[in-house]
């Protein structure tokens, strides 16, 4: 499941009427400047707060970094606290309670519903963005593809829990219930992150495994050891458990890609990657 | 304005006396100029002109504590009939607020 699949889905088919049609024509000067593979975009719940803080690995890095997880595309949303007509974009400052980031929006000429769109965008609306965290003069602000008017209250309770949820993902890694679960708001935030996974959960026992891998696993990963890993018989002893146990044990997680034999075929060292 | 404004219940008044804090509760009392709203308990705010609060309407307000944790009212967001807001999820935002602060403000500047 792809979460930037999930949220082009809803918001251009909910928006098409009536400003999704500036979407194409909007979003030029970001994919003529793109020279990073799309493959790598993501599509992150924030809160304004964590845009301000996000670490800019370099001048010209067209990404952020936010938990440790590179960040390209944005989700978040906010109240509007001014609205700006420039000749070519609308600047809107938007306060989520975190902090307040300017919001640019190209002015799309042969979109017609744009006048009314832009009618429920005053001042006190409250408004979800979809865009790209951008600095310019050492100040940020944020190059929306979208930004619409939020009738639903109640989503900006959703975006805030899931913009907590996804933080939570990032730096503590997926709880084991809500992987094993896979329940609704588990759901979103596992994927959200989901193109994450690999690089910052690395060394997660997915839920499929048995209970004895599980153990084993724990046991290498907690035991103080050589380069050259954990023996099976000394896996057994610190957990009580059979050798041939732990031997199937073992086998589990190497074909998992998660502990590599070395010396001989019954001692494992943590895949660390 | 404030560019900060931590979303707080009546429990966290008294944690951000003198602060400004954004509260969502429902409107229970209207007084003139001052009014009562409930969020996870009681809190009596002063109005200024042009907060137009409803009752038993949902409100946002961005307000600055006093010294008496009554609130004295910035902005004021009617958000329509209480029934459409779910509040268990503002009593979760609040909690996740200050539980996981790092996002949503800077503990200390308080």
């Amino acid at each position: 499941m792809s979460y930037g699949g999930d949220y082009s889905t809803t918001s251009y088919g909910a928006q098409g009427g009536g400003g999704g049609g500036g979407f194409m024509p909007g979003s030029q000067p970001e994919s003529g400047g793109a020279k990073r593979s799309y493959g790598k975009d993501t599509l992150r719940p924030v809160t304004i707060k964590q845009l301000i803080e996000a670490h800019h690995p370099n001048p010209d890095a067209e990404h952020f970094m936010i938990d440790g997880g590179e960040t390209t595309q944005v989700t978040f949303v906010g109240q509007i606290r001014n609205v700006s007509m420039q000749t070519t974009n609308i600047t809107y400052k938007l306060d989520d309670g975190t902090g307040i980031i300017e919001v640019k929006v190209w002015i799309d000429s042969t979109d017609d519903g744009a006048t009314e769109k832009q009618k429920q965008l005053g001042e006190q609306a409250y408004a979800r963005v979809w865009g790209r965290l951008k600095a310019f003069n050492n100040k940020r602000h944020v190059g929306a593809n979208i930004i619409r008017p939020i009738t639903d209250f109640n989503e900006v309770s959703y975006h805030l829990l899931e913009a907590t949820a996804v933080h939570l993902h990032f730096t503590r890694g997926p709880p084991e219930s809500l992987q094993a679960k896979g329940g609704a708001s588990g759901g979103a935030a596992n994927g959200a992150a989901g193109s994450f996974d690999q690089g910052v959960g690395g060394t997660k026992v997915p839920p499929s495994a048995s209970m004895a891998a599980r153990k084993v696993f724990q046991a290498i990963k907690e035991s103080p050891q050589t380069n050259e890993g954990l023996h099976m018989q000394e896996i057994a002893s610190r957990l009580n458990m059979d050798p041939s146990e732990v031997m199937k044990a073992g086998e589990e997680l190497g074909s998992l890609g998660l502990v590599y034999t070395t010396v001989d075929d019954h001692t494992w060292a943590i895949l660390d990657v | 304005m404030a560019e900060v404004t931590p979303r707080i219940t009546a429990p966290y008044l008294e944690q951000f006396s003198h602060n400004i804090v954004r509260i969502t509760g429902k409107v229970r009392q209207l007084r003139g100029e001052q009014a009562t709203i409930d969020a996870a308990g009681s809190i009596t705010v002063h109005l200024t002109r042009d907060s137009h609060l409803q009752l038993n309407h949902a409100v946002e307000l961005i307000g600055k504590v006093q010294q008496d944790l009554s609130v004295r009212v910035l902005t004021a967001t009617d958000l329509g009939p209480e029934g459409s807001i779910d509040f268990a999820a503002i009593d979760a935002i609040v909690d996740a607020t200050h539980r996981y602060h790092e996002i949503f403000y800077n503990k200390g500047e308080q």
